[in-house]
């Protein structure tokens, strides 16, 4: 029996106010190895990870680190405990630079002042010993979502990081970056450090682990050695049975174009996400899918077309009509939908109702609106019709939508756009953070709604659910189309490649300076 | 209207004069909002400031006595909107008005039930700050004459801005307060305890608003008026946003109110009606604020836009 | 919408909590001093209701409370900070007094009517200004409608001491020739009190069954979701804060055409302040807040006949009133409850 374990976690729970989100969590790891943990959305991994690194505290149950039993944790102990955690959305400060992000917490001293000098040794000789490529006096505003990932690492491995957890690393990288990162992860492996795998990435965990750990709702259901298993069997333990997310795409019967982009150009949150000259379209009776890392213009290229940023060069028409910078209620007017990619602050109003939510777009129309009073006999029928027909639980139009959960939420942001009909759908990462049985039905959703006539923009940074959902992709790089292709001609490779810049031949001739 | 009589020498004093109170509101309201506290509570740290100040000054006779209670009082007032945001996540604007009308309340009734006096309180018993006279200084022209006979709290106000303008941008401190103000989640999971260092920003920040209120009433002028303050507090904010929470340029905001300010006392001599003069401070403050916003929008506007490359 | 109807006690607990606290520090106080407590507050209440002058003197203090606070809640719920409410009061005075002193070429109902609207046109017209700021120079309105407030102040003392001075020595105008009809005399008290009662209905009404109150209220608590939905949050921030402001307006017009019969200096002073102050004690609750502002119309009043009967001044209220709504903003029932329960927690 194999007792070296450096961390040991045993009968933990914990709630958040009346939802709990751990009700039985058990985890070990021992010294050198990579044990990913598995599990859907809201399984309870994220959580556990964070708890062992004192984000929040643990409810009952014991956690022991190198054999020494914590009551309590904060990040600080956790540090001091040698435990590193790189979480999914970076813990970075972007008006900062690389090297203050680097040192914050643990800053050298040369009297009263930061000793810079001796912080910049420091990090170039971890950038030289892992072959990373990090440059130190950028604000991390400038730079991108790869360096900013190992950015966090060096951060962690400086204050002597001997466990590391990583959260969905590789949710913000190309295929070939994947590889890059498995190659520092057996690097570091090799040198002694024991490694947290937090995915929901089943072959990538297949690759890299040693050990496999899986929850499922808050519940601990497993362990399994690499060799032992396979993504189907590890599918069971996560869901309890097994799942087809490959829904049969039904065929496109293209119509007219519904959405003509033409050299558009907008502004960005960082230099690599402005849009420089993009020119696509989408017809009737389609899905177009496009693809790419995250924070590469796919944010800014929606808002722009759905009327929520400035087109500062360019045009986008919608079925013949000139939708460029109207007002966002002209164009949704014109016959533009739109599921948004983050529905906590874009989708839905959290303190307004099920019901109210679904209406809120037709605040000026009849029947929701009658002469200026809101008739709230129409919302609450309105709410019992979505409710069913989209399946949204609790079934009770009048709770406020922040109770909840990821998947249901989604669905009344899904119900209440298709529900509005028009002309073109834009699904901005439509089953992010949502429970397998909802990414089923949404996607079925999208399929329909392509069957009814509509075309239909996905944006997705899961690779797997744009080439599984799109008739045609397109895939973006640093605010310019890299690659377009049919579906058919496409796989993960060549996706990959265009994902990070390399180029399809065809596009050599469309690029903009 | 003789332009000479208005723009002189004795103008650059004038405006320094006019603006260090300014200077110290916004050196008050800077500290929390680099750690991204709104200080609207500013205006009654100072109001109380001055009235300790004057209250202590004139019963013990010791103007430095006076100041570093004023001082207390004001980290005192400052720790209660700390505990209230902090710990009881009141909403920062409400608890600072709620101080900022119990300093009008209390200073009023303290005047009134522990001083005995109403209105407007003078006494040849306040000894106020004393003045820095360097014999030998007024010889040089012009120079000597601007410089000369600066109260205490005047040259400390220059010496406070570059400590601030050091403790924020040099030491560990001020990089880890700068850190929880952009972003806590990555102050918090670097190690670093988040609330403490909230408390210790609005600690400081009450420090310098009770010295802001003590200078006021002991330097800028020797008396207690009810509300004397006069909005001082929220012009000090209104530069702390002009400045963007940097000790040198906010500084340099309160200059310009200090010159509106000191140009209208003059223009007073010349007929002007007493209450357009006085509303010039104000109307200059909001149309500063105004466009030292509208610039940042822009120019922020410019990093962003896809037509320029950089 | 069964849920929202039911009494909730938490909410009420976080006001008289505060309210308890706020009246032992007064009693405290008064001890220091060496004045009786009891005999004090029985003063106070005395002050306030005992005959039909001081009845009528507390709910004319009600009437402008009322509208004021009305008006900061309003601007609140669109997330505005409207403390600038205090400025159109004093606007929406001058305005009053203007056309009732020189518009005498109207009869007498129209005149009147013309009044209110000048009133809140431009109180309105003056809340437009620190709203554009924000929505379009992200300029903090907490910031710029305080300083307005001193301008506005400045520019009705300098009318009232120049132009419309009624003589040199006086700090107040001409009489106007139209007045609202008073009710319980020998108070103030006069017919705005219904005018104010009216309007608060009224914006109760439009705040939770229009159209327009619920894209306020949708602006208010999601801006990002009330322009994805079409909504215009820029210009719903404006429209918000510009009937804030008319509602100031009409605060300043009954005080001059009821109260005083002329514009006097500084007659308002105040007035938005504890109108904020009521409202931030329910945390912008439109239905609660005018229970609070009467309680504070009543301890405004009280404290006259409190300093006439003691010596305990009425800056003392004034002192409770502002530890109230230091205590009120701490949400002192939930969070204690909270932190015993994370200490529960770790023993188990």
């Amino acid at each position: 029996m194999n007792t070296n374990y450096v961390v040991e976690m045993k009968d933990i729970k914990k709630s958040f106010g009346s939802v709990q989100a751990v009700k039985n969590g058990q985890f070990t790891l021992r010294k050198g190895e990579i044990h990913s943990l598995i599990g859907e959305n809201g399984a309870g991994k994220s959580t556990m990870m964070k708890m062992l690194y004192g984000m929040y505290p643990f409810d009952a149950g014991e956690v022991k680190i190198n054999g020494k039993v914590y009551e309590s944790i904060n990040p600080k102990l956790a540090i001091e405990a040698g435990v590193g955690m790189v979480h999914q959305e970076f813990m970075l400060v972007n008006e900062l630079t690389v090297l203050e992000n680097i040192i914050l917490g643990f800053e050298p001293k040369k009297g009263l002042t930061i000793d810079f000098d001796a912080a910049r040794k420091m990090a170039q000789s971890y950038i030289d010993q892992y072959d990373m490529d990090v440059q130190l006096d950028k604000k991390i505003s400038q730079i991108s979502v790869g360096e900013a990932q190992r950015v966090e690492i060096i951060k962690i491995l400086a204050r002597g990081a001997e466990i590391i957890i990583l959260d969905e690393p590789t949710a913000v990288l190309t295929p070939q970056e994947a590889r890059r990162l498995f190659e520092i992860l057996n690097n570091l492996k090799a040198d002694g450090k024991s490694i947290v795998f937090i995915s929901h990435k089943l072959n990538e965990v297949m690759e890299i682990s040693d050990r496999i750990s899986c929850m499922r709702q808050g519940q601990y259901t497993g362990t399994v050695n690499k060799e032992e298993t396979s993504p189907t069997e590890l599918t069971k333990m996560m869901i309890g049975r097994e799942v087809f997310l490959n829904i049969e795409k039904k065929a496109a019967h293209q119509g007219d174009v519904v959405l003509e982009v033409n050299d558009v150009w907008t502004s960005g949150e960082k230099e690599i996400s402005k849009i420089r000259g993009i020119s696509f379209d989408v017809k009737a009776g389609e899905i177009v899918g496009i693809a790419g890392i995250d924070g590469n213009g796919q944010s800014e290229l929606i808002e722009a077309i759905a009327g929520l940023r400035k087109v500062e060069k360019g045009k986008v028409i919608l079925d013949g009509v000139d939708i460029t910078n109207k007002t966002v209620k002209q164009i949704r007017e014109a016959g533009l939908t739109h599921i948004p990619e983050d529905r906590n602050t874009r989708g839905l109003n959290r303190e307004f109702t099920i019901g109210e939510n679904l209406v809120e777009v037709e605040l000026d129309e009849a029947p929701i609106r009658k002469g200026g009073i809101i008739n709230k006999a129409a919302i609450a029928e309105r709410a019992e019709e979505m409710i069913k027909k989209f399946d949204i639980r609790p079934a009770d139009g009048q709770l406020p939508t922040s109770s909840l959960s990821g998947g249901n939420a989604q669905k009344v942001v899904v119900a209440r756009e298709v529900n509005l009909g028009g002309k073109l759908l834009i699904a901005s990462q439509p089953t992010r953070g949502v429970d397998i049985g909802a990414i089923e039905s949404i996607r079925s959703i999208l399929q329909n709604v392509k069957e009814e006539g509509l075309g239909v923009l996905l944006v997705s940074a899961e690779l797997e659910e744009v080439m599984s959902l799109s008739d045609r992709i397109i895939v973006m790089h640093e605010g310019k189309i890299t690659g377009r292709m049919k579906a058919d001609e496409a796989d993960e490779e060549k996706l990959g490649l265009l994902m990070m810049g390399g180029h399809n031949d065809e596009e050599k001739g469309e690029h903009h300076e | 209207m003789e332009l000479g009589k208005i723009f002189n020498s004795s103008l650059i004093y004038a405006t320094f004069r006019s603006a260090t109170p300014i200077i110290y509101a916004a050196l008050c309201a800077a500290i929390t909002q680099q750690a991204d506290i709104l200080n609207i509570g500013t205006e009654g740290i100072m109001l109380i400031g001055a009235f300790m100040a004057v209250a202590v000054s004139y019963l013990t006779g010791s103007w430095l006595l006076g100041v570093l209670v004023a001082m207390v009082s004001g980290l005192v007032i400052a720790m209660v909107m700390a505990v209230g945001n902090i710990k009881f996540k009141s909403d920062i604007c409400a608890i600072g008005m709620g101080i900022n009308m119990f300093a009008l309340a209390i200073t009023k009734f303290l005047l009134n039930a522990w001083l005995g006096q109403s209105g407007t309180f003078m006494s040849p018993d306040i000894k106020s700050i004393p003045k820095v006279h360097i014999p030998g200084l007024s010889s040089i022209p012009i120079i000597g004459n601007i410089f000369n006979d600066w109260y205490i709290t005047e040259w400390f106000v220059i010496v406070l801005i570059v400590v601030l303008w050091f403790v924020f941008y040099k030491t560990v401190w001020g990089l880890r307060l700068r850190a929880v103000g952009r972003m806590p989640m990555a102050a918090q999971t670097a190690g670093i305890n988040v609330n403490a260092m909230k408390y210790q920003a609005i600690a400081i920040s009450g420090l310098v608003g009770g010295l802001a209120g003590a200078h006021l009433s002991l330097g800028y002028s020797t008396m207690f008026v009810e509300n004397m303050t006069s909005s001082r507090g929220f012009m000090g904010v209104a530069a702390m946003y002009f400045g963007g929470a940097h000790p040198v340029f906010t500084a340099i905001g309160c200059l310009v109110f200090g010159f509106t300010d000191s140009i209208g006392a003059r223009l007073q001599a010349y007929g002007v009606p007493s209450q357009l003069v006085l509303m010039m401070p104000y109307v200059v403050t909001i149309a500063v604020l105004a466009i030292s916003m509208a610039t940042k929008m822009s120019a922020e506007k410019k990093r962003k836009s896809s037509l320029v490359s950089h | 919408m069964n849920k929202k109807k039911k009494i909730d006690f938490k909410s009420v607990a976080n006001v008289l909590l505060p309210l308890v606290l706020a009246l032992l520090v007064g009693t405290v106080i008064i001890l220091c001093m060496g004045e009786n407590p009891i005999t004090a507050y029985i003063a106070l209440i005395e002050g306030a209701f005992k005959g039909k002058l001081k009845l009528g003197t507390t709910l004319a203090s009600f009437t402008p409370l009322l509208l004021t606070t009305t008006a900061f809640i309003i601007a609140a719920k669109a997330g505005a900070f409207n403390v600038g409410v205090e400025g159109e009061v004093f606007l929406g005075g001058i305005v009053a007094a203007y056309i009732g002193i020189n518009w005498t070429f109207l009869p007498k109902p129209l005149l009147l009517i013309a009044c209110f609207v000048g009133a809140i046109l431009v109180a309105a017209l003056w809340a437009f200004i620190p709203a554009a700021l924000r929505v379009y120079y992200n300029v903090s309105e907490v910031c710029s409608t305080i300083l307005m407030n001193s301008v506005a102040l400045y520019i009705t003392n300098y009318l009232v001491s120049g132009p419309m001075s009624a003589g040199a020595a006086n700090a107040q105008s001409d009489p106007v020739t139209v007045t609202l009809p008073q009710i319980m005399k020998p108070s103030s008290l006069n017919i705005g009190i219904f005018i104010a009662i009216i309007v608060t209905l009224l914006t109760i009404y439009i705040l939770n069954k229009t159209s327009l109150g619920m894209k306020i209220r949708m602006v208010g608590t999601n801006p990002a979701n009330a322009e994805f939905a079409g909504i215009n949050p820029k210009h719903t921030f404006i429209k918000a804060m510009m009937i804030s402001g008319a509602i100031g307006g009409i605060a300043g017009a009954i005080e001059i055409l009821g109260v005083h019969g002329y514009f006097l200096n500084n007659f308002a002073t105040g007035l938005g302040t504890n109108g904020m102050l009521a409202a931030l004690i329910v945390k912008n609750n439109i239905v609660t807040a005018p229970a609070i502002a009467f309680f504070i119309a009543v301890l405004k009043s009280g404290a006259m006949g409190m300093q006439q009967a003691t010596s305990v001044p009425k800056s003392l209220v004034d002192t409770i009133t502002a530890v109230f709504i230091i205590f009120a903003c701490m949400e002192l029932i939930g969070n204690i409850r909270k932190s015993k329960k994370k200490s529960d927690e770790k023993k188990a």
